[in-house]
């Protein structure tokens, strides 16, 4: 059997976290392929909505990127997401989803290497957790 | 008419100074709600039927100008229009509340933990039910039997909305679950995420009056997931729906300061 290759959203805000891919790129950082970065405006502006349909179209894991808090461009949008977040990720997990498919972090433009770490790590763990299993059910 | 509505009237007309009353009653042999005027006869009223008449009542708020509406009020319909009026959906001034307890036997159908209104005018105040059986039975499964089991469950959904119109607390003009890019235009069920869109937006102010698992056509247990949830916003911000006072942890910082603007208020 061919190995589990996880597929992974991460959303990146455009002013940190994107910014940081960027570095993370130029400097040549070597990180597992399996994340399909898209970038947003702000954290904030990834809606819980986004998440739960990913997941339940069957996507193994979702990262959530912003900036470090009180570093926002819009001052207090990772302050939502802060709060928002681990309510996803307590719902996931009271409908029987392991709540380690959706992870939340901040990485600053400066962080390219903590990017690095962040995909490589969540790579590993989706990994680790085995494929989503509502993939293929038809709903 | 009977001594009830009388009851309900005199509470409402005399004693508070309402210009309308809002109730349950039974007439030729159909229960439903009413809005009365003074004096006017609707019917028997009903305390036994589980109705959200707060529903109604944001309804039909918009079209009574400064008059004042009573409104028959569960513990349930109470919270509510605390969470309502703290969104500013209703008028705090423009609500008068009649305090209703329920009974034994719909505590222990809705699993209630707070069932006793803070002004009781009708009816005996009940035992609250310690906690939920099924809900209790889910935490302590594996992660794959729990996911098997709401996958069964939510196969069912025939997508009729009924959990969506029906709630209290669901007050949004444009509902993110009638985009088709959330639930899809053809074919049921519409899948997980329409349920855990839900779940997330009652999060911070579902009341727990059950009236979503009551409409269900399907049986699915979704009083128990709500529950599930708000259990979880007690867990993370030791917040409780239904408080007036407190401004829901979802629309402030950090540091518990209000957020600018509430752009995203549902």
């Amino acid at each position: 059997m061919t190995e589990f290759n996880p597929t992974i959203l991460a959303f990146c805000c455009n002013w940190c976290s994107y910014a940081g891919a960027d570095l993370a790129g130029v400097n040549r950082l070597q990180m597992p392929p399996n994340v399909h970065v898209i970038r947003v405006m702000c954290s904030a502006s990834v809606k819980p909505e986004y998440v739960f349909k990913a997941i339940s179209q069957g996507i193994d894991g979702v990262l959530v990127l912003g900036c470090h808090i009180g570093d926002c461009h819009y001052l207090t949008g990772n302050h939502r997401t802060a709060k928002r977040i681990p309510v996803v990720k307590k719902i996931l997990k009271d409908v029987g989803l392991d709540d380690k498919r959706v992870r939340l972090d901040w990485v600053s433009a400066a962080e390219g290497e903590k990017f690095q770490q962040v995909i490589t790590e969540f790579v590993n763990e989706v990994k680790a957790l085995g494929p989503n299993p509502l993939r293929g059910v038809r709903m | 008419m009977n001594d009830l509505t009388k009851r309900f009237s005199e509470i409402a007309f005399e004693e508070r100074g309402a210009d309308h009353l809002l109730l349950m009653v039974e007439r030729h042999g159909n229960v439903g709600p009413v809005l009365i005027s003074r004096g006017e006869d609707p019917g028997d009223a009903r305390t036994d039927v589980p109705y959200q008449l707060v529903t109604i009542l944001t309804n039909i708020l918009p079209f009574m100008g400064k008059a004042k509406v009573a409104l028959v009020c569960r513990r349930c319909d109470e919270k509510a229009l605390a969470e309502l009026a703290k969104r500013g959906i209703v008028d705090d001034a423009s609500v008068v509340k009649i305090g209703l307890a329920c009974s034994k036997e719909q505590v222990q159908r809705c699993r209630c933990s707070d069932c006793v209104p803070s002004k009781v005018d009708i009816g005996e105040p009940s035992e609250p039910c310690p906690e939920d059986a099924l809900a209790a039975e889910l935490t302590a499964m594996s992660t794959e039997d729990r996911a098997e089991f709401w996958k069964r469950q939510f196969r069912k959904c025939n997508k009729c909305f009924g959990c969506t119109v029906n709630c209290p607390v669901c007050f949004c003009d444009d509902c993110v679950l009638e985009e088709r890019t959330y639930t899809p235009e053809e074919g049921i069920p519409p899948g997980q995420a329409f349920h855990l869109i839900r779940s997330f937006h009652l999060a911070d102010k579902c009341v727990e009056c059950g009236e979503c698992e009551r409409s269900c056509p399907a049986d699915i247990p979704l009083l128990t997931l709500r529950k599930m949830v708000n259990r979880d916003m007690k867990d993370l911000f030791n917040y409780t729906s239904g408080d007036r006072e407190r401004k829901s942890p979802l629309l402030t910082t950090l540091d518990d300061q209000p957020l600018e603007d509430d752009v995203h208020a549902c």
